[in-house]
């Protein structure tokens, strides 16, 4: 055993010596490789239909809206943030815990195909305008059976990585009795459960609900428990995007800054309410839907806003802890230490303006919880602002932020300063027009504007003609934005094959000095699982047994479009 | 002490009146969330009274058995349809959930719960799962009204709610029996 250990720790130092082993890195690098195809595809049909909506572009006879909306939705939703995720964490796990093992790799490429091959029976069906039904593939609306069929395969993909992630993690804590999982790791292992626990929903509603529907086998479908199980799963998965750049926020933004990261136990403590609590979050998106009791919705008000506490928490402790180290480095006064920030430099810049629109982003997210405020904006743009702030600014300007040194860590290459330029340029341009975009959709949608609908005048009503200046902009900030998607995955390509060698170190930052250890009770990984059930049976029993029980004749399958 | 206090707090908000009411007007809310609250708020107190009276404990329930005896008495007899319905319409019935299930329930669970073995814990945790499948089966599947208070659809949401509990309790119970925590702590 004591041999064991020596080993391991001296493969551990092995490995942050000479980085990451070319197997490894391989495996992040396709992630990302995906990812960043995916956000040029999704950016671009993004300016279509920002173009579309301003009423300048008018889209060719093959193409329609709501294709071309599916597409970006799954692309930039489901594969953009998905594989960005576990191409991070998949380089995280290898770092911190000792270079992945012979078998866990073998999962992760299996899972790649998987995924892969699942996300190639998703498009077909998507290209040939039989599946769009938009990324939230809503019943009655129906697709071509093939879509969900991909669907299932993108799940199980998932699965594979969640086994392969935790048999590292397990074979980790064998080797290292007694200490405490590696923060990145830590972080992953909460990511990697959550996205267990939100595919088994939406598993359950493909395969036992839909596939059987579309395939004919029976008459009719439960459209609220489909939204139900869908949301659960929807829901999850956008938080699941944020938790990733929220470690990134605790782990690597301080180190990069040059500081300390913040108190060990307190980051603990905000990943393990998030797991518990997360899925449940889901009903938020069904305020407005028929056939849920008053009291219930207004019961997961309160599971929607018992999220907001760690969030909060979150933005406490990152002022904090820059603060903390711009005063080290000598900033005085109330705000002083704010120029003392390095903001020329990408990999904090992009990070830091994703923190800053979660403030608006966060604040929008209440005004949804609350009922008769979501009555006002439902399904209008607004929501699509809201989104687009969340998503679109504060996970995926991260995940920007993180590429300029996770890509060249993974490549064994530098980033060079016209590089980190080219970075700050790119992140000036995707923050103008994603600010642009999102003010004005959330503007037009307070005026009324829906959202999933392509350009129409409304026969010329003067009301709604008001809308369009406000469309207007929303194709201004379209435009910018595909510049700086083009900017953006120039930048990874290049530093994935083209940049100078040289060693780039995966920043994680340390502890205070002297600061109180951590409870080993922390890692109790399967008691936080139970509660996590526990909560969501809490949470779905009643309504969903209400909705089997009292379910009005099922719906036969629709093509609307 | 503030163990005490904050388990006297809880149990005086779930007596107010309009909690209490708003609660039990949903069954699986009063059986599943108003009866485990009152059983965790005696579980605080029960520190004072540990520190208080030690001897007493000692002498009653050396083992920790007499008290898992008694705690389970309890919750069996609360979770039969007519115990529910009673206290909704019987005042003292009413007064004697409020006393027992933080009293006789969550004060010697606090006490036993410690004097387990380990084995002793999880066989506790196999009889309820048993037992939650078992009523689970019986809210489920019983087609005639159990409760002059509550309506069919009630106690099927409850009798799910006793599967699902009785489902996370069998993961723990199989996660605590293929993991073994000393390899990795
Ligand atoms: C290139 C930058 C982008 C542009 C120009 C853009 C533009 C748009 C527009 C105009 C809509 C359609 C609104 C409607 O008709 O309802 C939309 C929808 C959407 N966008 Fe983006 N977007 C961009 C980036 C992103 C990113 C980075 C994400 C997420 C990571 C994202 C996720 C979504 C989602 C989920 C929808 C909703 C699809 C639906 O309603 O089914 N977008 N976007
Ligand atoms: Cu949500």
């Amino acid at each position: 055993m004591q041999t064991a250990i020596k080993q391991n720790s001296f493969k551990d130092k092995a490995n942050q010596a000479f980085g990451i082993s070319i197997e490894d890195a391989r495996i992040s690098k396709s992630y990302l490789s995906v990812a960043f195809i995916a956000l040029l595809l999704g950016g671009l049909l993004g300016l279509l239909q920002g173009l579309n909506r301003a009423g300048v572009l008018t889209l060719p006879s093959w193409a329609n809206y709501y294709q071309i909306l599916t597409a970006h939705g799954l692309l930039l939703v489901v594969v953009l943030s998905a594989f960005f995720t576990i191409g991070y964490f998949y380089a995280g796990l290898s770092h911190t815990l000792g270079g992945l093992l012979p078998k866990v790799r073998k999962m992760a490429w299996i899972g790649f195909w998987m995924k892969i091959f699942g996300f190639v029976l998703v498009v077909i069906p998507v290209l040939m305008n039989e599946a769009s039904v938009m990324y939230t593939f809503y019943p009655p609306m129906a697709a071509h059976p093939v879509f969900y069929f991909g669907l299932v395969f993108i799940v199980l993909g998932i699965w594979m990585l969640s086994a392969g992630a935790f048999t590292q993690v397990a074979n980790w804590r064998k080797n290292h009795k007694g200490e405490h999982l590696p923060i990145l790791s830590f972080f992953a292992t909460g990511v990697f459960v959550l996205l267990v626990g939100a595919t088994a929903f939406v598993a359950v509603e493909v395969i036992f609900m839909i596939i059987p529907w579309t395939l004919g086998w029976v008459d009719g479908i439960n459209v609220m428990l489909s939204r139900t199980l869908f949301w659960a799963f929807g829901h999850t998965a956008v938080n699941i995007w944020y938790l990733t750049a929220v470690s990134a926020w605790y782990v690597v933004i301080p180190k990069v800054i040059g500081g300390n990261r913040w108190n060990d136990h307190l980051t603990r403590m905000v990943v393990i309410p998030l797991v518990i609590m997360n899925i449940t979050g889901g009903f938020h998106h069904q305020i407005v839907d028929p056939g849920i009791s008053e009291g219930i919705k207004y019961m997961h008000v309160f599971m929607s806003l018992a999220i907001g506490f760690p969030s909060l928490m979150t933005a406490y402790a990152m002022f904090r802890v820059f603060e903390r180290t711009a005063r080290r480095k000598g900033g005085k006064g109330l705000l002083g230490w704010f120029k003392k920030m390095p903001w020329g430099d990408v990999r904090f810049l992009a990070p830091f303006i994703a923190m800053a629109a979660f403030i608006p982003a966060g604040a929008g997210g209440i005004v949804q919880s609350t009922n008769q405020l979501d009555q006002v904006v439902h399904n209008t743009m607004w929501v699509v602002g809201h989104f687009h702030l969340t998503l679109g600014m504060s996970v995926v300007m991260t995940f920007f932020g993180i590429s300029y040194w996770l890509v060249p860590y993974l490549s064994k290459r530098v980033l060079t300063p016209a590089m980190n330029k080219l970075g700050v340029i790119q992140t000036v341009i995707w923050t103008l027009g994603m600010v642009i975009m999102a003010i004005s959709m959330h503007i037009v949608g307070l005026f009324g504007s829906p959202r999933r609908t392509s350009f129409t005048t409304y026969g010329d009503f003067a009301e709604t003609l008001g809308w369009n200046p406000y469309m207007a902009a929303v194709g201004i900030g379209a435009t910018l934005l595909l510049i700086a998607v083009i900017l953006q995955v120039y930048a990874v390509f290049n530093l994935m094959f083209f940049a100078p060698k040289g060693v780039t170190e995966f920043p994680i930052a340390d502890t205070e000095p002297g600061e109180a250890k951590t409870p080993y009770w922390t890692e109790r990984w399967g008691i936080w699982v139970v509660l996590m059930i526990l909560v969501i049976s809490m949470a779905y029993v009643i309504p969903i047994v209400d909705m089997i029980v009292n379910a009005p004749p099922g719906s036969p399958p629709f093509k609307t479009w | 002490m503030s163990q005490f206090i904050s388990g006297l707090v809880l149990l005086i908000v779930l007596m107010i009146p309009p909690v209490a009411r708003l609660m039990e007007s949903v069954m699986i809310i009063h059986m599943h969330m108003q009866m485990p609250l009152l059983v965790i708020a005696g579980y605080f107190m029960a520190r004072l009274f540990m520190d208080r009276f030690p001897s007493f404990f000692e002498k009653y329930n050396q083992n920790g058995l007499p008290g898992i005896l008694l705690f389970t008495i309890i919750m069996v007899y609360w979770m039969l349809p007519r115990t529910m319905d009673e206290a909704l319409t019987v005042q003292t019935v009413e007064a004697f959930k409020f006393i027992s299930l933080p009293f006789l329930a969550g004060v010697p669970l606090r006490d036993s719960w410690k004097k387990l073995s380990k084995v002793g814990r999880n066989n506790l945790i196999t009889l309820f799962t048993v037992m939650f499948l078992g009523f689970g089966w019986l809210y489920i599947q019983s087609n005639s009204q159990l409760c002059n208070n509550y309506l069919v659809i009630d106690q099927i949401i409850l009798g799910w709610g006793f599967i699902t509990m009785a489902i996370s309790m069998v993961i723990y119970l199989v996660y605590s029996l293929i993991v073994d925590p000393s390899k990795y702590e």
